[in-house]
């Protein structure tokens, strides 16, 4: 059953004060429009991405501002304008996906349909069933299903209402990644054929990297970055978000000049007298700034390399090494600490052990000026 | 070391034994009726005597329950007879001391807002169809609710108003029922209607030869503290002054101090 | 043995839980969700007659049925006749003494639902009475179950409230508690004993099977729902 294919958007500005301790006050602010497809709202936590989900939803409400789906205005802090969730159509799954305890599979998928004569709403519900590889459980309860088909009837009873927008608060935490990508896979498809607007919100770089058509972040209640991926979380421009995405090291330095015909700058890691290159940043001599370079990214030498194209080149010795699974995690003193990662083979083949001399090399591309 | 023990023994000694005061410390379990006269008659006999009374008022009844189980009273005023006798009998009251000390008097109380005209039909008055509820004593357990029902019988009328009946777990309760205006009419004792509260009502005194006396008995008790004192209280009683404020506050007292 | 009085108190146990039922979950479901900053105060008021004596409680019921009460004057204009002294009056004060023996239990049952059901019941676009009848009412069932049991055990052991307002009728007002007291004013222990024995044993039976129940109950609508 293909419903027409709607290009439908969710326009939202909004404005909500989080009271709360030092700590846990912020001020969400934001404006943003989703068109149809999968956006990631991609943050770390406390940065009100479940919170602006849920003025979307109409679970929470906003100071101040105007949300609409379409072109159906549901929230509007000016005309005083509020629909209640029900009116909605908004499917919203959870973090704790919230199923039924007391009730069936069937009966779950089933509540969003009330008004359905009775011959549809077995149908839609088996249909959907279906389609998220859950047949099979109907009768049976939640607590009777694993963690991944919990979340297949979660999607199933929000989707089978089909709704205008549907949003996703970390749906797949928990789960391992084969079953993260099932899933996600089960969801692409039902989108192509509805192409409705998602809000996914994760906090994971791996399932942005899964799903990832549009990418928001948001930091502290407002949204800081905005677009594909690779622009969002390979050229990290926060702290916070860099850490978020998987940036080992974090490196404070200060500028020592500008380069501007080569397109670099020079800056000397604190407290050391590392110098490296880094691609140019908004910034001038004196200014002090903060560098993130993937510990993947750096490579490891035991005799000092010739001829290469990379600009920096470190001195330094093995302060020491762990390993975590097939990956090997090295921290490398240079005068400043660095995380490196190297598989097994290459522990084995250099020989690698604590006090040993190596030699790091880092592409100037490879390190990113991060802005705070 | 032995000497300091010593002087704390005695210290203890005589914190426990005081010498014997002049003055007596009784306590009186007395029936609910009885509140307005006793509290006089104690003001009197503790000025008198400088003897302390502390008076419990309660239902003669229960008072019965609890002196069976060792409550620790001195004298018990009942406003039942049968209830001293049984603690003689039991030998749980001193003998000899049985006393009947007042008779009590029913009579039919209305409110004064009451359109009904008691002084005129008397016993009538409780057919009027404005009466719909009569509050009596329990008949079962209350001297005054039997009194009630056997005067209700003898004027003739208490298959017509038995419906209207209802019980007072005392007769301090049935006159409740019916100064609250719950009940339109009541049966009770003279000496609660003649009270301060009560004093402003139609009332309609029912002839004594009505009803079996309403016998209402005193006696010390066996495991009384201070008998001295509870025998001092009860000369007291009989004593003409006694009588006197007795009658004022709407008891009958019987012509010589009779006993058993 | 007093079976008319013993019969009385059951049916005047069963009435006031059924009403109590009744009132008390509307009552229990508005002190449980609304966040109105007086409220407070309702549950205070709520909670009184866990505080007060019963023969308080008792008096103040006996003034407010008497012609010069609020209460009085409505059941007079409406029936003719007092309300003291009679069934109803017994009923309309027990339900009061027993109030917060049923609302308590309901407030704590309906809080222990998770919210986060509630919301995905609204996103569904369940209104408020379907959400009430459909997740909150199932899943609160334990706590029904006892804020039954509490009134109804409550009501059966009533004494202070119905000795003020009661007038002791048989088979009208005159409740086994009371018929008890009597007895044993009577001196009749003998009797007394018995059946306050046999109030004894069925009060035992009926908390029991429903403990029991409830812990049965318990099980199936509180499994721990895994949250992640």
């Amino acid at each position: 059953m293909a419903s027409e294919v709607s290009s439908a958007t969710v326009a939202a500005r909004v404005r909500k004060v989080h009271p709360g301790n030092a700590a846990t006050f912020f001020l969400l602010d934001v404006q943003m429009e989703v068109p149809s497809g999968i956006s990631i709202l991609f943050g770390p936590s406390g940065a009100g991405k479940s919170s602006l989900l849920d003025c979307i939803a109409g679970l929470a409400q906003p100071d101040a501002g105007r949300i609409a789906i379409d072109s159906g205005v549901v929230f509007d802090s000016e005309k005083g304008l509020n629909v209640q969730p029900q009116q909605r159509q908004i499917a919203y799954v959870f973090q704790a996906l919230a199923l039924f305890p007391h009730m069936t599979v069937e009966a779950n998928v089933a509540y969003g349909l009330p008004h359905a004569p009775e011959r549809e709403r077995n149908e839609r519900v088996s249909e959907i069933l279906k389609m998220f590889r859950v047949e099979q459980f109907r009768h049976r309860k939640p607590r009777e299903i694993s963690g991944g088909e919990q979340q297949r009837v979660a999607l199933a009873r929000s989707l089978v209402t089909e709704p205008r927008v549907l949003l996703l608060d970390e749906p797949l935490t928990g789960l391992d990644t084969e079953l993260k990508n099932s899933i996600i896979e089960d969801l692409r498809a039902w989108n192509a054929a509805h192409k409705i607007p998602v809000l996914y919100v994760t906090h994971s770089r791996e399932e942005v990297d899964a799903l990832g058509e549009r990418v928001i972040a948001m930091e502290h209640g407002k949204i800081i970055s905005e677009g594909t991926p690779r622009e969002v979380l390979d050229a990290p421009r926060r702290r916070r978000l860099a850490q978020a995405a998987g940036f080992e090291n974090l490196l404070s330095g200060t500028v020592l000049d500008l380069r501007e015909p080569d397109g670099v700058m020079r800056v000397r890691l604190a407290d050391a007298t590392c110098e490296i290159e880094v691609p140019l940043g908004h910034a001038a001599p004196g200014d002090r700034v903060r560098i993130a370079i993937r510990a993947g990214d750096i490579l490891l030498a035991t005799e000092p390399p010739r001829a290469l194209s990379a600009r920096n080149i470190l001195e330094g010795k093995i302060a020491s090494i762990e390993h975590r699974g097939t990956l090997v995690v090295a921290r490398v003193d240079c005068g400043v600490v660095f995380t490196v990662h190297v598989t097994p083979g290459a522990e084995r083949a250099l020989q690698l052990a604590v006090e040993k001399k190596v030699w790091l090399v880092l592409k100037t591309h490879s390190c990113h000026f991060v802005e705070g | 070391m032995r000497f300091p023990l010593r002087s704390l023994i005695l210290l203890c000694a005589l914190a426990v034994f005081r010498p014997a005061e002049a003055a007596h410390n009784i306590r009186v379990a007395a029936a609910a009726d009885l509140k307005f006269a006793l509290d006089e008659l104690g003001m009197r006999y503790e000025k008198q005597s400088g003897s302390k009374i502390a008076v419990s008022y309660g239902s003669s009844g229960n008072f019965l329950a609890q002196i069976q189980n060792g409550a620790p009273f001195d004298v018990f005023l009942s406003a039942d007879i049968e209830y001293p006798r049984k603690l003689e009998a039991a030998g749980l009251a001193e003998p000899g001391t049985l006393y009947a000390y007042a008779l009590g008097r029913i009579v039919i109380w209305m409110p004064a807002d009451t359109r009904v005209d008691l002084s005129k039909l008397g016993w009538k008055a409780l057919l009027d169809p404005d009466i719909q509820k009569i509050a009596i004593g329990n008949p079962e357990h209350a001297p005054y609710g039997r009194a009630a029902v056997a005067a209700l019988r003898n004027a003739g009328i208490y298959e017509q108003v038995r419906a209207k009946l209802v019980y007072g777990e005392n007769i301090a309760q049935a006159a409740q029922f019916v100064a609250s205006g719950n009940a339109q009419a009541g049966i009770l004792a003279l000496s609660l209607a003649i009270s301060p509260p009560m004093r402003e009502g139609k009332r309609w005194d029912i002839p004594t030869n009505m009803h079996p006396p309403i016998e209402q008995a005193a006696v010390i008790l066996r495991n009384a503290k201070d008998k001295d004192g509870a025998r001092a209280f009860l000369i007291f009683l009989k004593s003409a002054e006694a009588r006197k404020i007795l009658e004022s506050y709407g008891f009958s007292v019987p012509a010589s101090a009779k006993s058993q | 043995m007093n079976v008319e009085a013993l019969l009385l108190s059951l049916r005047l146990a069963l009435c006031v839980a059924a009403i109590l039922l009744v009132i008390g979950v509307p009552l229990a479901y508005w002190l449980a969700y609304s966040r109105w900053r007086w409220k407070f105060l309702l549950e205070a008021i709520v909670a009184l007659p866990l505080v007060l004596p019963p023969t308080v409680l008792g008096f103040y019921m006996l003034l407010a049925m008497g012609p010069r009460g609020a209460l009085g004057r409505l059941w007079y204009a409406a029936f003719g006749h007092g309300l003291a002294f009679t069934f109803a009056g017994l009923v309309i004060a027990s339900v009061l003494y027993s109030l917060p023996f049923a609302v308590q239990p309901l407030i704590a049952s309906f809080e222990t639902v998770d919210r986060k059901l509630l919301d995905a019941s609204s996103v569904l676009g369940a209104g408020r009475m379907r959400t009430f009848r459909r997740i909150i009412l199932p899943l609160s069932l334990p706590g029904i179950i006892t804020a039954l049991v509490l009134s109804f055990a409550h009501t059966l052991g009533e004494f202070g409230v119905v000795l003020m307002v009661g007038g002791n009728l048989a088979g009208v007002t005159r409740t086994v508690s009371i018929d008890i007291y009597d007895r044993a004013q009577s001196l009749d222990y003998a009797d007394a004993n018995r059946t306050a024995l046999l109030l004894l044993v069925i009060s035992f039976v009926v908390l029991s099977a429903v403990y029991g129940v409830n812990r049965r109950a318990g099980h199936r609508a509180w499994a721990s729902w895994p949250v992640k």
